[in-house]
């Protein structure tokens, strides 16, 4: 009866122990992105999303340290609320411990799985598992499960070996089906019932091309 | 002596003081579809949008002049023909009403060049409400509540930009136009048919409702169906298919149109068979 009572008291300690390191590849990334103080860039934006058909969009975005991101468009657009957070400002906003879930390859690239787990109750996000490419100091893809928006997979491409910021950024997220107004709908338009009861969650795909950086970073 | 006829059934047409009223109405109509429209427009988005909306922000506004102007043509399609019905139906079941066919006939005036003037007068009246109408409409839905993308659901949630919005509203309502001018067509042959304005009306109003029910209907033919007339009066609203099939509508088009002439041909027949004295 001892026996499995010291075990669990052994597990529980030891995994309290791990768990509070943040780990320091993480915190070499962080210490980049830290050093990051504005950037505007330009973006291309398409969606690839079941029933909904939109044109390529164009936008810019300013990022100040400290202050939300800014976007501005001649169009209308859509953005996705998660995935831009380039700096990770978000991520490291709250109390967290990392969990090494150890090596992968992603793309023919080595990459390290982290898991970041929010240790107040604070925090949007539920649960992040991170990607990192340790060698060139950068996330490449991450995977963020959040308490109130879901889930959303990011996949990040860089267009140069030492650029800190992705040039090519690729938001998966799940959508919902679509509630249609009925007085909306053109006269000859039939529901196809099947089919919408058939998409009671999808994924949709934005993909982001990002130009013409302009960034500070701190001395 | 086709021109003196013409020249005298628009005179006839705008010396009525109905004609007139059906401007008005027309234009009242206008307007309280628009103002309608804003606030249909803005339910719309909310509940187009609610899904997206947990996930995504919008930079942009979709609340704007295109809009307006898609919400307009849906509104407008329905209610304005009836209208263009009375009017038109009225130059022939007027005549008969008050007798002045018969003095008419006594002169030296070809049947069927009467008949083809009054065609002609309607589709000349149906052409100038519709300029009147686009032209309104844009200048109202624009200046007020500007440019933008265009959001439809048509099947699937197709986004516009503003330019590609445009060109696809304005191409509408050409297409609209011919279904305007089959309608009012009918509405004359009608006239021929029924000889008393009231009985015409119904028959007009008959007609229309039974086209928007028959455009639902599914009849079991296949590609052929398209060519039924109540599906073709309602091309326009492929313009805002996201893959523009122009070639179809312009088939389509050419359909309705064949229509419309095998309408009024018919119309011209049954009256000269007629014998008004």
């Amino acid at each position: 009866m001892i026996k499995p009572l010291y075990l669990i008291a052994f597990l529980l300690f030891g995994l309290n122990c791990n768990a509070q390191e943040i780990d320091a590849d993480l915190l070499a990334i962080k210490a980049k992105m830290d050093a990051v103080n504005t950037f505007s860039a330009k973006l291309q934006l398409d969606l690839d999303a079941p029933f909904i058909n939109m044109p390529t969009k164009r936008a810019t975005m300013e990022y100040q340290r400290g202050k939300d991101l800014k976007f501005s468009s001649d169009d209308f657009v859509i953005l996705p609320k998660r995935g831009l957070d380039f700096t990770l400002s978000e991520l490291f906003e709250h109390p967290f411990i990392t969990v090494d879930r150890g090596m992968q390859t992603l793309d023919g690239t080595p990459v390290k799985v982290l898991n970041v787990i929010p240790t107040g109750e604070d925090s949007d996000m539920a649960l992040a598992t991170l990607f990192l490419d340790t060698e060139q100091q950068r996330i490449t893809a991450s995977e963020i499960t959040t308490k109130k928006n879901g889930t959303y997979k990011l996949k990040m491409e860089y267009d140069r070996a030492s650029t800190v910021l992705p040039s090519y950024v690729e938001v998966a997220f799940a959508i919902e089906k679509l509630k249609i107004p009925l007085n909306f709908m053109g006269s000859d338009t039939k529901i196809d019932r099947k089919t919408m009861r058939n998409m009671d969650t999808k994924t949709g795909i934005l993909k982001l091309k990002i130009t013409d950086y302009k960034i500070d970073l701190q001395p | 002596m086709m021109i003196p006829l013409l020249k005298a059934e628009l005179f006839k047409l705008f010396r009525e003081s109905k004609t007139w009223y059906a401007v008005a109405a027309v234009l009242l109509i206008e307007f309280i579809i628009l103002i309608a429209a804003y606030f249909q427009g803005a339910t719309i988005l909310e509940l187009l949008l609610d899904n997206l909306r947990q996930s995504f922000y919008f930079e942009g506004t979709l609340l704007n002049g295109n809009l307006l102007l898609y919400i307009i043509l849906n509104s407008l399609w329905f209610n304005l023909p009836l209208i263009l019905m009375i009017v038109s139906s009225a130059l022939i079941t007027e005549e008969y009403k008050n007798g002045t066919l018969k003095t008419l006939m006594l002169q030296a005036v070809s049947k069927r060049k009467l008949m083809l003037a009054k065609y002609l007068t309607s589709a000349i009246f149906t052409l100038l409400m519709l300029l009147l109408l686009m032209a309104s409409t844009f200048v109202l839905a624009y200046g007020i509540f500007g440019s933008g993308d265009l959001v439809v659901y048509l099947g699937t949630l197709n986004f516009f930009p503003a330019e590609e919005a445009f060109k696809r509203i304005l191409m509408a309502f050409a297409s609209g136009t011919l279904s305007m001018l089959f309608f009012t067509t009918v509405s004359v042959t009608l006239g021929i048919l029924l000889k008393e304005p009231a009985k015409t009306w119904i028959a007009s109003a008959f007609f229309l409702i039974l086209s928007s029910l028959l455009l639902k209907a599914d009849f079991g033919l296949g590609s052929m169906e398209r060519f039924f007339f109540a599906k073709l009066t309602n091309s326009w609203q492929r313009f805002f298919d996201y893959e523009l099939q122009l070639q179809e509508i312009l088939i389509d088009n050419i359909a309705l149109t064949v229509y419309t002439f095998l309408v009024a041909l018919g119309g011209m027949y049954l009256f000269t068979k007629q014998d008004v004295g």
